[in-house]
C-alpha cells in the first residue's frame, strides 16, 4: 500500500480543538489498550468464569463478526461497492483448510493464512471479472458468485457434496478446546481493524473514498481505478477466508449451508451499516452489538426465524432513519466521544 | 433425450420464466430499482395458492385472480411506504437495493415462521399428466403454465401499449425526466407499475406452486435465476426479459438432460457472470453510466 500519510478527510474536526485533539488520543489509545489486554486476558479467568468453554465461545463469535464486518467495510464502506455474498471467502477459506486436514493432515491453524491468501488471490480474479461492473450489476453478480459456489460445492464430490465433511477434533482436553480458537480469531479481529485503520489513513483509502463518490471523476483525477477497487476486493477478502477457516475447524464439520448462506451476508451488511459504513469503529461496535442482540434473542425466544426478520427489521429502520449508522450519525452531531473516534 | 424433446421442455418453463422476468425488468425500467424480494414476494403467492388449493380445493391457476390483485395492493402500499423517502437519496441505487435485501429477509422470516420450511407444493390433476405428440412427450402442466404465461404477458403488452396508464409507464421508462415534463405523474405511476411488477410475481407464485416445489428460504435461487433472465435481456428490457427467459429455459433443459438436474440452476448463474463480463448492458440493454 502508499506509504504517503494523508490526512483522513475527518479528522480535520472543528469540534475537537488542538489540546482537546491530543488528550483525546491519549485517552483513544488507553481505551485501545485496556481492550486489547482486557481480549488477551479473558481465557486467565478460567477459575472465575462458571461457564468457561461458553464465554469463550460466544467470545470467538463476536471477534469472528468484528473480523468479518470490517473486512466487509473495506469494500462495501470505503470503496461503495455492496457484495451481497462476500461470506463466499468464509467458505473458501473454510474449505481450503478443512480439506488440508482431512486429506493432507495438515492442522488448520497452520493453514489459515493460506486460506487467506487463497480467498485474497481468489478475490482478485473475482474482483477482476465483477469489478468491471457498477451499482446494480454488481451487487447481482455478488449474489450470482454466491449462489455458483453454493451448487458447485454442493456437487463436488472431494468435499462431501451438500451432506458434507467432518473433520477431527484438534488433539486437546475439552477444557481448553475452545482456547486456540479464542486467541486465532482474537488475532484476525485485531488484523482486520488495524488492516481497516491503516486503510483509512492512507492516500489508498482516500482513493477509495474518492471513488465511491464519484468513480468518473476519481478516474479522472488519476486514480487508477481499476487497481485501487481489485485491491480492496483482494483485501477484504483475507481476513474473511482466515476466519471460516478457523470456523470450520471450530465446527468440525464442513457444510455448504454453514458457509454460503446469504444470511451470513446479510449480517455482515447490517453490522456495517448499523456501526456506521466507512469508520473504523462502526462495523466493530455494529458486530458486538448485533451478535449480543442475537445471543439474547435465541436465549429468550430460541433459534426461530423470527431472528432473520429481526436482521431484516433493524437494516430497514437503520437505512430508512439513519443510514450514516451510530458511529456516522453521532460524529456528524459532534458527539463522537474521542475513544470510539478511530479514524 | 433427442434434441427437439430438450427443447420443448425448455420452451415450455420459458413462459413462466419470461413472466418472473418481466416484472422485475419492468420495475427497473419504470424505477431503477433492483427488487431483490420480487422471488420471496412470489412465494408468498405462492403460499396463497397452496392453502387456498389445501383448504378449498381450488386450482392453483384460478387461485390467480386471487394472487394478482392481493400481490398488487402489497406492490403499492410497499411502494408508498418506502420509495417516496428515497427519490432524493444521493445513493437511491444502492439504498433501493438494500432495502429490498431488507424486506426480502422479513418476508422470508415471516414465511419460514408462519409456514415452515418444509417442502410444499400443489397438486392439481394435470399437474402429473401428460400426453405423446408422436414420440415428443408433453408435461401437461407446464403446458398449462405456457398458456397461462402467455395470456398474461399478451395482456401485459396491451396494457402497456393501449391503455393511458400504460403509455405513461413506457414513456418513463425511456426517460423519467422528460415523462414529468409532459405531465406524467412519476411517482403515481412508479406505484402502478410496483404493483403491476408484484402482480405478475404473484402469478407466477400460482404457477410456481405446482410446477417447482417451494419453501420459503429457495427465493433466493430463484430471484437470482431471475436476474440472470434479465441481466441476459437487458435491465429493464420487457422484450429481452422474455427472449433472456426462453433462451435460458432452453440452456437449462439440455443442462439438465447432459449432467442431471442439479446442475440446472448454475446455468442460470455462471450465464449471470458470462454476461456480466462480456456485455454488461445484456441484449436489449441501453448502456447506463451509473
Amino acid at each position: 500500500m502508499a506509504e504517503t500519510r494523508v490526512e483522513p478527510i475527518h479528522t480535520l474536526d472543528e469540534h475537537e480543538p488542538d489540546g482537546a485533539g491530543r488528550s483525546g488520543q491519549r485517552a483513544r489509545r488507553w481505551f485501545l489498550l485496556a481492550v486489547v489486554i482486557l481480549i488477551v486476558a479473558v481465557p486467565f479467568f478460567r477459575p472465575w468464569i462458571g461457564a468457561y468453554n461458553y464465554v469463550l465461545q460466544l467470545g470467538m463469535i463476536i471477534l469472528m463478526w468484528v473480523t468479518m464486518a470490517s473486512s466487509w467495510n473495506i469494500l462495501g464502506g470505503f470503496t461503495g461497492y455492496i457484495s451481497l455474498g462476500h461470506n463466499v471467502f468464509f467458505g473458501i477459506g473454510g474449505y481450503a483448510s478443512g480439506l488440508a486436514l482431512a486429506y493432507l493432515g495438515i492442522s488448520p491453524f497452520l493453514t489459515a493464512p493460506l486460506a487467506g491468501l487463497i480467498s485474497m488471490v481468489l478475490g482478485v480474479l473475482i474482483g477482476l471479472i465483477t469489478l468491471r461492473t457498477r451499482g446494480p450489476a454488481f451487487i447481482i453478480s455478488t449474489i450470482a458468485l454466491l449462489l455458483l459456489t453454493h451448487n458447485l460445492v454442493d456437487n463436488w464430490e472431494l468435499s462431501g457434496g451438500a451432506a458434507g465433511l467432518s473433520l477431527p477434533f484438534p488433539p486437546l482436553p475439552v477444557e481448553w478446546l475452545k482456547v486456540p480458537f479464542y486467541y486465532g480469531m482474537a488475532l484476525c479481529a485485531f488484523g482486520a481493524v488495524w488492516m481497516a485503520h491503516r486503510i483509512s489513513h492512507s492516500k489508498f483509502g482516500l482513493g477509495l473514498r474518492a471513488l465511491s463518490q464519484d468513480e468518473t471523476k476519481a478516474e479522472v483525477a488519476g486514480i487508477n481505478t481499476r487497481l485501487y477497487k481489485v485491491s480492496a476486493y483482494a483485501l477484504s477478502a483475507f481476513f474473511i477466508g482466515v476466519a471460516g477457516a478457523l470456523f470450520g475447524y471450530s465446527l468440525s464439520y464442513l457444510r455448504p449451508t454453514t458457509f454460503f448462506e446469504i444470511g451470513l451476508a446479510a449480517q455482515m451488511v447490517l453490522m456495517c451499516i448499523i456501526g456506521g459504513r466507512a469508520t473504523v469503529a462502526g462495523p466493530v461496535i455494529g458486530a458486538i452489538l448485533i451478535t449480543t442482540v442475537n445471543e439474547f434473542s435465541v436465549v429468550q425466544f430460541g433459534a426461530t426465524a423470527l431472528n432473520i426478520v429481526v436482521t431484516g427489521g433493524i437494516l430497514l429502520i437503520t437505512l430508512l432513519f439513519f443510514p450514516l449508522g451510530i458511529v456516522g450519525s453521532l460524529r456528524e452531531s459532534g458527539r463522537l466521544p474521542a475513544i470510539l473516534d478511530w479514524d | 433425450m433427442n434434441i427437439l424433446q430438450v427443447l420443448i421442455l425448455g420452451l415450455l418453463l420459458g413462459g413462466v420464466y419470461s413472466l418472473m422476468a418481466s416484472g422485475l425488468t419492468l420495475l427497473f425500467g419504470v424505477m431503477r430499482v433492483v427488487n431483490l424480494a420480487h422471488a420471496v414476494f412470489m412465494i408468498l403467492a405462492a403460499y396463497i395458492a397452496f392453502y387456498l388449493f389445501d383448504l378449498a380445493e381450488v386450482d392453483p391457476v384460478l387461485t390467480i385472480p386471487v394472487t394478482m390483485p392481493v400481490m398488487f395492493l402489497l406492490g403499492v402500499v410497499i411502494y408508498l411506504l418506502i420509495f417516496p423517502r428515497l427519490e432524493t437519496s444521493e445513493r437511491y441505487v444502492e439504498m433501493t437495493v438494500l432495502l429490498t435485501f431488507a424486506l426480502a429477509l422479513i418476508v422470508e422470516g415471516l414465511l419460514t415462521f408462519f409456514f415452515t420450511g418444509i417442502f410444499r407444493s400443489t397438486r392439481p390433476e394435470y399437474g402429473t399428466e401428460s400426453f405423446f405428440v408422436g414420440d415428443l412427450f408433453i408435461p401437461k402442466g407446464q403446458l398449462v403454465a405456457l398458456g397461462v404465461s402467455l395470456v398474461l404477458l399478451i395482456g401485459l403488452w396491451a396494457f402497456l401499449k393501449v391503455t393511458k396508464t400504460g403509455t405513461a409507464i413506457r414513456a418513463t421508462m425511456q426517460n423519467r425526466t422528460a415523462a414529468q415534463l409532459v405531465g406524467v405523474n412519476v411517482r403515481r405511476i412508479s406505484a402502478i407499475s410496483f404493483g403491476v411488477g408484484m402482480a405478475l410475481a404473484g402469478a407466477a407464485g400460482s404457477l410456481l406452486s405446482y410446477l417447482f416445489p417451494f419453501f420459503p428460504s429457495r427465493h433466493w435461487q430463484w430471484v437470482a435465476i431471475m436476474l440472470s433472465l434479465i441481466v441476459l435481456g437487458g435491465l429493464g428490457s420487457l422484450k429481452g426479459a422474455v427472449v433472456g427467459a426462453v433462451t435460458l429455459a432452453i440452456a437449462a433443459a439440455f443442462v439438465t438432460d447432459i449432467l442431471g438436474p442439479t446442475w440446472s440452476p448454475v446455468t442460470f448463474f455462471l450465464a449471470l457472470f458470462l454476461v456480466l463480463m462480456f456485455r454488461p448492458q445484456g441484449l436489449y440493454g441501453k448502456v447506463v453510466r451509473i
